[in-house]
């Protein structure tokens, strides 16, 4: 009976990756069930080494003393809440085959999967969203 | 007059940012009983607008926020999953619209709100006298059991165990107000 959030995550910015997790962590903490995908560049944002120094759009590097004055959480604090929280991760089999990556390139706890395991996840989700 | 809004538990969010107030909120909820009131502090200025929300969507009351300086204090109480379906069990019902006549022709009766004192101090019935269910009996001799006592709560059911606790103790002429605040359009006081 629960509200279903399907979210597909296909940049690798540092700006996608707060929209893609404050999106799913607050879903998740109004009692949604949560699902991400992360597909081409979007994999990033649970790339072990890459989900710590996620980029700024160029030009817009000075947004770094911003979030860190408004006391954002860091990305890997709300990928770790995420998860807490039961988010379920996604891994686009696809594109890691495109991108020479294995599941042990990636945070703890996703799965790994094709476009039919989100579809499977999003055919009957109440909100879909893609970044 | 000011009323002290009691919470059970108090949470300091202040400082962070979207969505942390939230998820923190739902974590310290999680550990909550239902019924009990916690109190948010928070300075996010969006917090306002989404305590609201997440209240409206886990099905847990929101009652009200107190602005002191850049601190926001949200007030919410846990509900039970049971307690938004409304239940009669005692016989003897009014409606909201009925006591608000009531009231407005002047007629004598004792408006009894067994709410907790935060809700009791947002929104309340002028003149409702508060006493929470959980103290209502041993609070019995603040009422007299000949009065004609109409009890209200927020949906028409922790009033109508009321009722009944209070029919059980040979009070005479006790009425359930079904649909309780939530279904009040007519005046209310405030504290806050």
């Amino acid at each position: 009976m629960s509200t279903k959030v399907a979210i597909i995550a296909s940049n690798g910015g540092l700006f996608d990756a707060y929209k893609v997790f404050n999106i799913a962590t607050a879903s998740a903490a109004t009692d949604a069930e949560v699902g991400i995908f992360f597909t081409f560049e979007g994999l990033n944002l649970i790339h072990k080494q890459a989900h710590h120094q996620l980029p700024l759009p160029a030009g817009r590097e000075h947004f770094a003393e911003g979030f860190k004055n408004a006391n954002i959480p860091s990305i890997p604090e709300l990928v770790a809440m995420a998860q807490e929280m039961g988010v379920k991760i996604i891994a686009c089999q696809m594109t890691m085959d495109v991108m020479n990556l294995t599941r042990e390139d990636f945070i703890e706890g996703i799965e790994v999967g094709g476009a039919v395991t989100f579809l499977d996840f999003a055919k009957d989700a109440n909100v879909t969203l893609a970044f | 007059m000011s009323t002290q809004i009691q919470a059970n538990k108090t949470l300091d969010c202040k400082g962070l940012a979207c969505p942390m107030p939230i998820v923190k909120t739902k974590k310290a909820m999680d550990q909550m009983h239902p019924g009990e009131v916690i109190e948010v502090q928070a300075t996010d200025k969006g917090s306002l607008a989404d305590i609201q929300g997440w209240a409206k969507n886990t099905g847990h009351q929101y009652l009200g926020t107190i602005t002191e300086g850049e601190v926001l204090k949200h007030y919410l109480r846990k509900s039970s999953p049971d307690e938004t379906k409304e239940e009669k069990k005692y016989p003897i019902t009014v409606t909201t619209d009925e006591l608000e006549q009531k009231l407005k022709a002047g007629d004598k009766t004792t408006v009894l709100d067994v709410r907790e004192p935060a809700e009791y101090a947002f929104q309340r019935i002028p003149g409702a006298k508060s006493i929470p269910l959980s103290e209502l009996e041993n609070r019995l001799h603040e009422l007299n059991p000949e009065d004609d006592i109409h009890v209200v709560c927020r949906t028409g059911n922790r009033s109508d165990m009321a009722c009944q606790l209070l029919a059980d103790k040979g009070f005479k002429n006790v009425k359930n107000v079904v649909s309780g605040i939530s279904g009040w359009t007519g005046p209310v006081d405030r504290t806050h």
